[in-house]
């Protein structure tokens, strides 16, 4: 509908570009869908605040009710600021028809995703003990003794996510080997948030992920096979990321897109996996 | 390049020999290290990935040395002078300021901002503070018109076009110490300038600074032992959040010229090599880190309270409190090393690098006090340090550092808050970067130990972004697109229409189908007026028809003339009213005042619909005669909404007509007509037709991922 009125000024680059440039914007979209795409994002990824705000402007019905949001984002920000057991207590929390002693299901489903968590827990554990000199490492042993050790024998994974974990007792924490170094890191808060996150979707039967970041990956995928396939596509897809606030960011920003479809192989890879799990 | 033994105080006459006085020409106008300009604006613009750091395979800095081109300075210097003698006295600093920076070839338009380091490029710290330059660089401009004394007397500003200044008269130091002043913090709600160049008073007597590079003169009768350190002209702007230098070690030959190409590329000279032999037996005994000005300067940074630094004699740390106990850090340093220097200020950490290598944080709890980039030095060995302001690319890659390639979480994150800020979701724009904030606080308020740096770095600017985003627009049109977009929404296409009018009139006139569609969408909103009374009556209908049905027949018979009178009248385009409808529906105990509304309002829509009927027959740019016909057919329909055109009537409409209209204006504003994320979906919808050929991608279907109304959402 509004494809018609977007007359973008040619590029000044190739013809191929021109001729990509020109496909592109042949492709019809409706505000509509890219709104709903965005709204999707909002839930799915949790942001309450804007999702409500979104409701009202674009004009879109939630069919989601807030508060399931808000139960998702606040087990996400017990897991950032490193208060898992808060967070486990509220992932129990979730399924009310469970009674407290029973395990929950979401994580009795999941295993590997409840000792990715019991594990984190240790991790902040030991960063509280490690944070001060003579710090008491008793309590880290003895969650890992009680929790961690009755499990890791049914995975060899476990065994050796435990042992990395309960070697950073060992060293100092300013000469951690960039293997030890990645577990205290803030990044697999996140990435733990992440999948409980998806986990609770998926266990409210919705979809797991925004289907944005299905896009987005789509995107890195066919880039990737229509580069390997040689086709005539430009050197440089740009989608114009800040390009309008700052002339000189604008490589920059051709290169974070960039980055994140070629450079990154787990994203490519993840890919694959999705793409294929597609066609069957 | 010069072969003047060290030692002599500085500005001694004996030190006046052209030679000399070339070379602070060539450090000053730029040629002294820096890189060739095409080299140098690549970097900024062109930000490679990754770029390996610019040193050659034995870790020796590929750059053109202090000593290149000796025997061009001269010409440099007569052209600086020349070129400001020829020109009006109020623009003669500007010219000099041109002619001088000439290899750095930075326009006099962005003169103001000398430089910008390439990881602060885009930020708010930098933006804030071209503007004041930019605002200040206008006062000049009056200044300079206003009065031809103005060259003369520079104004005692902390602005760094000043920091140029010395750069006009290389052949005279005296002035230099003149000009040179240490400024005073500018009030807090004005950017600090960025530290550009070593403060040429410290360190009188012992060293010779020039821009930024620094070496030990001091006189031959001080010991070996003897230190002196320096400071920056400004301390590091905490708002950067990083800010980074870094200093490259340098020797200075003792004896006789070696000629620059001796010490980097690949022709070195057996003498070099002996040269170099004889410098890497000692670690240099050189201190490169930061202080306040309480620090003093007589001592090595590091060693002195409220100074913190990395020595390269012994590889160690060391900080005030230290007591001079360094702590083992890293790797000792020498001649031909690039040692960079960063303060992470958001964490209150300190880190280094070594040829472009991370070496770790070294301080932490760095307290909140201004802080100038410091070095010391020692007499013995002889080094020469050169300082990278910024002004070049760095040799560790501290873009990365600070702005990391967008993961996709954040790369979603950005396509979201760009969109959103682009189609004028103003408030949503607010919202999600109040919510994308909280979520990067959250995982900063951890009780534990202090965060990595760059994850905390990162989240810090997508906030950043985020809020820039929020402003994308102006205030002003912000607030005029959500109002006309809220117009809309409500079906108050009227005032839209006004808002418009009144702010964006091209946009209309450039525009007919718009126009054209707001006001079919105005006829469709008076239908479905009519068509919620309709209901509204048929509910009250049934309602009484529960009950005993007391039928008036004067008020039915007055209706249904009325329907008649109706009907006669408005013929319109072979759409003809139906009054055996109408009246089914005004067949109950309705009270009259409904009634009259209704047809009331019916009446107003249909003289609207001949309205644009008489506009839009003949067709003409932009209108849709099709439309016009099946969004008039409604008219003919007991229940518009079920009839075969009754999607029209849908608020969903709405939605279509305010994006429109919001990307007209966008348009019309200037700005790109498309959100990212939309291009996003469109590339990707052309990649995977181009590989669907029988390819991987025969069986992706992109609209798949939008299809949300077939989805449980």
């Amino acid at each position: 509908m509004s494809a018609n009125i977007m007359s973008r000024t040619p590029s000044t680059a190739t013809p191929v570009w021109n001729q990509f440039e020109r496909k592109v914007d042949e492709v019809k979209t409706t505000k509509t869908d890219i709104n709903h795409l965005v709204m999707d994002y909002l839930i799915t990824n949790g942001y309450p605040g804007a999702a409500k705000r979104f409701a009202a402007e674009a004009n879109i019905q939630l069919k989601t009710d807030l508060e399931s949001i808000h139960e998702r984002v606040e087990i996400r920000s017990a897991i950032y600021s490193g208060d898992i057991k808060l967070a486990i207590e509220k992932l129990n929390e979730l399924n009310p028809e469970c009674k407290a002693n029973e395990i929950n299901q979401i994580l009795d489903q999941n295993q590997s995703l409840h000792f990715a968590l019991l594990r984190l827990q240790l991790i902040e554990l030991i960063r509280t003990c490690t944070s001060v000199p003579n710090g008491d490492i008793k309590p880290a042993l003895e969650f890992a003794t009680l929790q961690l050790a009755p499990r890791a024998p049914t995975n060899p994974q476990f065994l050796e996510d435990m042992e990395r974990t309960l070697s950073l007792l060992i060293f100092p924490k300013d000469q951690l080997v960039p293997g030890l170094a990645t577990l205290l890191d803030p990044g697999l808060r996140k990435e733990i948030a992440a999948r409980v996150n998806e986990a609770i979707l998926e266990h409210q039967g919705a979809r797991k992920e925004a289907r944005l970041r299905h896009l987005v990956k789509t995107r890195a995928f066919a880039e990737n096979k229509a580069r390997e396939a040689k086709k005539d596509i430009p050197d440089k897809l740009d989608i114009g990321l800040l390009s309008e606030t700052h002339d000189s960011t604008h490589s920059r920003n051709n290169n974070h897109v960039n980055g994140s479809t070629n450079g990154n192989g787990d994203i490519v890879m993840t890919n694959n996996g999705d793409v294929d799990s597609m066609m069957s | 390049m010069t072969d003047l033994p060290p030692g002599g105080a500085r500005g001694a006459p004996t030190y006046t020999s052209p030679g000399r006085r070339s070379s602070y020409a060539s450090v000053v106008s730029g040629t002294a290290f820096s890189p060739p300009i095409s080299n140098s604006l690549t970097n900024i613009l062109n930000d490679s990935p990754s770029y390996p750091p610019s040193s050659s395979p034995d870790g020796r800095p590929r750059r053109t040395l202090s000593g290149a081109d000796a025997d061009m300075q001269s010409i440099s210097i007569s052209r600086n002078m020349t070129s400001a003698d020829a020109v009006p006295p109020e623009s003669r600093r500007y010219c000099a300021w041109a002619a001088s920076d000439s290899e750095i070839n930075f326009s006099v338009s962005e003169s103001s901002s000398s430089f910008t380091p390439s990881y602060l490029i885009g930020s708010a710290y930098i933006e804030g503070l071209e503007e004041a330059q930019r605002a200040k660089l206008v006062a000049q401009h009056r200044e300079a018109n206003g009065s031809s004394t103005a060259t003369s007397n520079p104004p005692l500003s902390t602005s760094s076009s000043n920091i140029h200044l010395p750069r006009m008269a290389p052949s005279h130091r005296g002035m230099t110490y003149d000009i040179i002043e240490k400024e005073p913090p500018l009030a807090s709600d004005q950017p600090m300038p960025l530290p550009s160049q070593w403060s040429a008073d410290d360190g009188k007597d012992v060293l010779e600074i020039t821009g930024n590079a620094v070496r030990y003169t001091g006189p031959l009768h001080k010991t070996d032992h003897e230190a002196a350190a320096v400071r920056a002209d400004h301390p590091m702007p905490a708002q950067c959040g990083i800010y980074y230098f870094e200093v490259r070690i340098e020797a200075k030959p003792y004896h006789g010229y070696v000629p620059p190409s001796a010490y980097f590329g690949p022709q070195r000279t057996p003498r070099f090599v002996y040269l170099q032999f004889a410098y890497k037996r000692r670690f240099s005994m050189v201190a490169i880190g930061f202080s306040s000005t309480k620090a003093s300067l007589e001592r090595l940074p590091g060693w002195e309270t409220e100074s913190w630094a990395y020595h390269g004699d012994d590889g160690k740390s060391f900080f005030g409190e230290s007591q001079g106990q360094g702590r083992t850090y890293g790797p000792q340093f020498t001649v031909g090393d690039i040692i960079g220097c960063g303060v992470n200020f958001h964490t209150r950490e300190a880190f280094f690098t070594k040829n472009g290598i991370f070496l770790g944080v070294a301080f932490t709890n760095i307290p909140d006090i201004p802080l100038f980039p410091s070095v010391g030095l020692k007499r013995q060995p002889p080094v020469y340090l050169v300082t990278n302001f910024g002004r070049d690319k760095f040799c560790f890659d501290i873009d990365k550092m600070v702005k990391p390639p967008l993961n996709e979480a954040s790369l979603m994150q950005e396509l979201v808050a760009q969109f959103l800020a682009h189609d004028g979701y103003v408030e949503t724009a607010r919202a999600f970067a109040e919510d994308v904030a909280a979520e990067a606080a959250s995982l900063q308020s951890g009780n534990a130990a202090p965060l990595n740096q760059y994850e905390v770095e990162e989240d810090h600017d997508a906030i950043r972004r985020n809020r820039k985003y929020t402003f994308f627009l102006s205030e002003e049109d912000s607030k005029q697109c959500l109002e006309i977009r809220s117009a809309i929404l409500d079906g108050n296409i009227d005032k839209a229409l006004k808002l418009t009018t009144a702010h964006y009139e091209s946009v209309l006139e450039a525009q007919p189908q718009i126009q054209f569609k707001l006001r079919c969408r105005k006829f469709i909103e008076m239908m479905r007026n009519v068509q919620d009374l309709t209901e509204a009556m048929n509910d009250s209908k049934a309602e009484a028809n529960l009950r005993s049905r007391p039928a008036s027949p004067n008020n039915e018979n007055a209706i249904f003339d009325q329907e008649m009178e109706l009907d006669g009248s408005e013929n319109m385009g072979g759409v003809k009213l139906e009054p055996e409808d109408l009246k089914m529906d005004t067949d109950g105990d309705v009270p009259s005042p409904t009634v009259a509304r209704f047809n009331e309002l019916l009446t107003e829509a249909v003289q609207y619909g001949q309205r644009l009927r008489l506009d839009y027959n003949s067709g003409g740019e932009g209108v849709d005669l099709k439309m016009l016909d099946e969004v008039f057919s409604l008219v003919c329909y007991a229940d518009p909404k079920s009839s075969i055109h009754g999607h029209y009537l849908d608020s969903e409409g709405r939605v279509a007509v305010a994006e429109e209209l919001n990307s007209a204006i966008l348009v019309s504003l200037g700005k790109s007509s498309e959100a990212a994320l939309e291009r996003l979906y469109r590339q990707t919808e052309v990649l995977v037709k181009e590989i669907s050929d029988g390819g991987p991608g025969a069986f992706i279907n992109v609209r798949n991922d939008l299809a949300w109304q077939r989805d449980s959402e």
